[in-house]
C-alpha cells in the first residue's frame, strides 16, 4: 500500500468522527440551553467550544458566545478547520484520492454525505434545526462505519480504525478534561441538580447516556461514571477502549513489523496501566493529570504513527 | 444530412426498431424519473469535472438516455479503419525517433517534424519495449453519410473519455435492463482487463518478472479527468499515484509504501511530458520524477504513452496520416482524413482567407473547442476578428470545411430531436491491437450546433456495437 493512501486513509476516519464528536457537542449545548440554571443559559456554549478544541478559533472570530454563532461556527463555518462542513469536505477530498483503496459503498456513504451538506450549507438554517442537523451526521458516520464492514481486512482497514481509535482518544479524553472536575467528589454538589446535568452532558456527548445505565446498578455517582468513561473496556467511548483498539489494529499491521514494535513499545505501559488501574486510584492521583498525561501520549502516537508510515 | 435512426422521414433503420418501440412507450414521467437517476447516479459516484465556477464547484456533463447503435458491419470497418491508423502512427513515431525513412522519402518535411515542442529530442535513438510509442489512442471520427466517416484528429498522448463510455453503460444497463434482453448489445466491460495485459505486455526489458507491477501516474485531484484515473486504476486494481510517490534510485523506480519502497515496472501516466522528469524536461516544474527519463531510456521501467508521442496527433502532423498508411503498412486508408487546408502555406493561406465565411478555423494547438471560427455559423464580425488572427499568425492555424455530422435522435424536454454527434472510440497496441467494442458518443444538446465538446454544452450517450 502506498504511504500516501495509508494516510488519507488515516485521515478520512479521523475527520469523520471529528465530525461525529462535534455533532455530539451540539446536541449538548443545545440540550442545555432549553435548562435554566443558575449561572443564566449560555455557559455549556463555552464548554462546547472548548471540549471541541475550538475556543480559540471561536473568539478569534466573535467577541460573545452566543448560540447562533457557536452552532455556525462548529457546523459550517469554512473558517474553523475542525467544522463538521469541514471534516466532511476534508474526508471527501481524501476519499477521492483513495476511493480505489475502499468499496464503492464507503465511497458513496462519503459523497453522498458530501452532496448533502453542499446542499444543507446552501440552505440558511433555523437555530432549532440543530437536532436534525446532529442527527443527520451521527446518521452519515454511522453509514460510513457501516459500509467499512466489506472492507478486505488489510492494512487498509487496520490505518482506518487507527484514525478512529486516535482520533476517538483524542476527543473523548479533552471532553473528560474540559469537565474533569464534575467529576471530582464535592461533598456540595453531589446529588445537587448542576450536577446531574454536568454528567449527563457528559455522557451524552460521548453517546453513553443509556449505556451507563445498563453498565452500573445503584445510585449514579461521580466514581461510577469516571470509571465507565476512563476504565470501562465496554464502553466504546472510555479511553481504556479506545486504547485497546489502537494497540489492536497497531498490531494487526501486516507492513513493517519494526515499525510496528517501535510504536507499540510507546505505548505498551499505558495499555497496562489502564487495564489494571482502579478509578479510586486516578482520582487520587488527579483526574487532571492522568487525562494530560493520556492525551500526550495519544499525540505521540500520533505523530509516531505520521512519522513511520505516511513519509 | 445523415440520420442515425430515420432512413427517412417515415422510415426507421432496422436496428433502430427496438428503440423506437422503446421510446413510443416511454412517457414523460419516465424519462424524467430516469434523466434524474442518471444524474444522481453520476453525482454519487462522483464522475464530474471542476469548474471554476463558484456556485457549482464539481459539474456533471448531461446523459442522453437514447443510446447510439452500430450495427456488426459498420462496427467492423471502422474496427480495421482505427487499428490500421493506430498502427501506421505507431510506425510513424517508431521512425522520426529513429531513421527518419518518411523524411529521407521526402513525404513529411523534416522542419514540420523537429520544430515542434511537442518532437522530444531525448527520445532520440531509444525505442520502447515492442516499438510501441502509444498504446493507447483515442480517433475522434464523424459521420456524414451511410458508408463515410471521417477522422477530425487523433489523440495519441491520453486519451480520456474511456470511463464515460463504461459508466454511460453501467447506468443504461441498471436502468433499462430490458433494453439488453432484446437488443444484442457487445459488452464492453473488459476494457480494463485489456488495458492492463496491454500494459503488462509493455513491460520494460529489465523486468523479470511474468507480474510486472504496473501504476497510473496522475497529476491529483485537481485534474479533470481525476475521476476517470481512479476509476480506471480501480478497475485494473493497480496503484494510482502522484509523482511525490514514486521516485528513482539505482536503475529502478520505486513507489513508496508502508512496506518500505517498492519496484515499479509500467507507469501509465496521466500527465503531460513537461512535468514527467524535472531533469529532462521542465527544470521548474515542481511535480515529476527527477531521474525516471534515465531509468526509462536505459530499460529499467516503461511509461505508456512513451515522452514525445504527441508528435504524432500533431494538427500539422494530421494531414500526412494517410500517406503514413500507405507508407508503413502498404495499404489504402480504410477511414478518410477531413480535407485541411495548412495555412502556413501561401496557395492555402489565400484560398482560406477568400472562403473564410465557408470554412471552419482551428488553431494548431488548440483543444476542447475553443479558439475556432465555424464560417458558416459566425457573424460577419467575427470572421473579420479571426480574418486578422489568421494574417498574423498563419502558422497556428489550419481550416477545414464544415462537416455535415450525423444526427442522432435525442431527448430534449422529453420530445425525440436530432442532434449532431461525434465518436471516440478507444484503440489498444500492446501484444495485439484491439478496438472497444464501443467508445464514447458526444452529442452537441443545443439546436444546430456542431460543438459536441463538454465545455461547450456537448452531452454524451451510450454508444452499442450489435452483436452478429
Amino acid at each position: 500500500m502506498l504511504s500516501r493512501t495509508a494516510e488519507y486513509l488515516y485521515w478520512i476516519s479521523r475527520y469523520m468522527e471529528r465530525a461525529e464528536t462535534n455533532a455530539r457537542l451540539l446536541d449538548v449545548g443545545y440540550r442545555m440551553s432549553l435548562f435554566p440554571n443558575p449561572n443564566g443559559y449560555n455557559n455549556e456554549w463555552e464548554s462546547v467550544l472548548a471540549a471541541a478544541g475550538a475556543i480559540q478559533g471561536y473568539k478569534n472570530k466573535y467577541n460573545i458566545i452566543e448560540q447562533k454563532k457557536v452552532e455556525d461556527y462548529l457546523f459550517f463555518d469554512e473558517d474553523n478547520p475542525s467544522s463538521v462542513y469541514n471534516c466532511i469536505l476534508n474526508a471527501r477530498s481524501n476519499a477521492l484520492v483513495v476511493r480505489t483503496s475502499f468499496t464503492p459503498e464507503s465511497w458513496l456513504a462519503i459523497n453522498k454525505t458530501y452532496q448533502e451538506i453542499i446542499k444543507l450549507k446552501n440552505n440558511n438554517f433555523n437555530a432549532s434545526d440543530l437536532p436534525n442537523l446532529t442527527e443527520w451526521t451521527i446518521e452519515q458516520v454511522n453509514l460510513f462505519r457501516g459500509s467499512l464492514s466489506s472492507l478486505l481486512r488489510n492494512d487498509g482497514y487496520n490505518f482506518l480504525y487507527l484514525g478512529l481509535f486516535v482520533e476517538r482518544a483524542d476527543n473523548s479524553a479533552r471532553l473528560l478534561d474540559v469537565k474533569y472536575f464534575v467529576l471530582l467528589p464535592k461533598p456540595q454538589y453531589i446529588g445537587g441538580n448542576i450536577d446531574n446535568m454536568q454528567w449527563s452532558i457528559l455522557l451524552r456527548s460521548l453517546s453513553s447516556f443509556r449505556a451507563f445505565r445498563w453498565a452500573y446498578d445503584g445510585d449514579v455517582t461521580s466514581t461510577k461514571i469516571a470509571d465507565f468513561l476512563v476504565l470501562n473496556s465496554d464502553c466504546p467511548r472510555s479511553l481504556s477502549f479506545c486504547i485497546q483498539n489502537i494497540v489492536k489494529h497497531l498490531t494487526n499491521l501486516t507492513c513493517s513489523p519494526e515499525k510496528v514494535n517501535k510504536i507499540y513499545n510507546t505505548l505498551k505501559d499505558l495499555n497496562i496501566k489502564i487495564q489494571e488501574e482502579k478509578i479510586e486510584s486516578i482520582v487520587n492521583f488527579g483526574l487532571h493529570e492522568f487525562v494530560t498525561q493520556f492525551i500526550n501520549k495519544i499525540s505521540s502516537v500520533d505523530s509516531d504513527i505520521q512519522k513511520e508510515f505516511f513519509n | 444530412m445523415f440520420n442515425e435512426m430515420y432512413q427517412s422521414e417515415s422510415l426507421i433503420r432496422n436496428h433502430y426498431n427496438n428503440i423506437n418501440e422503446w421510446l413510443e412507450k416511454m412517457t414523460a414521467k419516465v424519462i424524467n424519473e430516469k434523466n434524474a437517476e442518471a444524474e444522481t447516479h453520476f453525482r454519487n459516484i462522483g464522475i464530474t469535472f471542476s469548474t471554476n465556477s463558484e456556485t457549482a464547484r464539481e459539474r456533471i456533463i448531461p446523459f442522453d438516455l437514447i443510446p447510439r447503435i452500430f450495427t456488426f458491419s459498420e462496427w467492423s470497418k471502422l474496427e480495421k479503419g482505427v487499428i490500421q491508423r493506430t498502427k501506421a502512427l505507431n510506425a510513424f513515431l517508431a521512425d522520426i525517433y529513429n531513421q527518419g525513412e518518411i523524411i529521407k522519402a521526402n513525404i513529411i518535411p523534416k522542419e514540420l517534424i523537429f520544430k515542434k515542442k511537442s518532437y522530444e529530442v531525448s527520445m532520440f535513438g531509444f525505442t520502447p519495449p515492442r516499438s510501441i510509442y502509444s498504446p493507447i489512442v483515442g480517433i475522434d471520427l464523424v459521420r456524414t453519410n451511410h458508408n463515410e466517416y471521417f477522422v477530425l484528429e487523433d489523440n495519441c498522448r491520453t486519451p480520456s473519455g474511456v470511463s464515460y463510455m463504461l459508466e454511460n453503460r453501467e447506468i443504461m444497463m441498471r436502468m433499462f435492463p430490458d433494453l439488453f434482453h432484446t437488443n444484442r448489445v457487445t459488452p464492453i466491460d473488459d476494457y480494463p482487463t485489456r488495458l492492463l495485459q496491454t500494459l503488462i505486455s509493455l513491460a520494460p526489458i529489465k523486468c523479470n518478472t511474468s507480474e510486472p507491477v504496473c501504476v497510473l501516474l496522475t497529476p491529483g485531484p485537481l485534474n479533470s479527468a481525476y475521476y476517470e484515473h481512479s476509476f480506471l486504476s480501480d478497475q485494473m486494481g493497480i496503484e494510482m499515484v502522484e509523482s511525490t510517490d514514486l521516485f528513482v534510485e539505482g536503475e529502478f523506480l520505486y513507489m513508496k509504501t508502508v512496506d518500505g519502497p517498492k519496484k515499479v515496472d509500467v507507469v501509465y501516466r496521466r500527465i503531460d511530458d513537461d512535468f514527467l522528469d524535472p531533469l529532462c524536461f521542465n527544470p521548474n516544474s515542481v511535480i515529476g520524477i527527477p531521474g525516471i527519463m534515465d531509468v526509462y531510456r536505459t530499460g529499467g521501467v516503461n511509461i505508456c504513452s512513451a515522452p514525445g508521442a504527441g508528435i504524432a496527433d500533431d494538427k500539422a502532423i494530421y494531414v500526412y496520416v494517410p500517406e503514413m498508411i500507405k507508407f508503413y503498412l502498404g495499404e489504402q486508408p480504410i477511414l478518410e482524413n477531413v480535407q485541411t487546408w495548412s495555412c502556413d502555406k501561401d496557395d492555402d493561406l489565400n484560398y482560406v482567407l477568400e472562403n473564410l465565411s465557408d470554412l471552419v478555423v482551428k488553431e494548431v494547438d488548440g483543444s476542447g473547442g475553443y479558439g475556432m471560427l465555424i464560417g458558416p455559423k459566425s457573424s460577419k464580425s467575427s470572421i473579420e476578428e479571426f480574418r486578422r488572427k489568421l494574417s498574423a499568425n498563419p502558422r497556428g492555424y489550419i481550416a477545414q470545411p464544415l462537416l455535415d455530422l450525423s444526427f442522432s435522435p435525442t431527448l430534449i424536454k422529453n420530445q425525440v430531436e436530432g442532434r449532431r454527434v461525434d465518436l471516440r472510440p478507444f484503440c489498444l497496441m500492446g501484444e495485439n491491437a484491439q478496438l472497444s467494442s464501443g467508445g464514447l458518443t458526444r452529442v452537441a444538446m443545443n439546436e444546430g450546433s456542431f460543438v459536441v465538446n463538454s465545455s461547450q454544452g456537448g452531452g454524451v450517450k451510450d454508444t452499442w456495437v450489435l452483436a452478429e
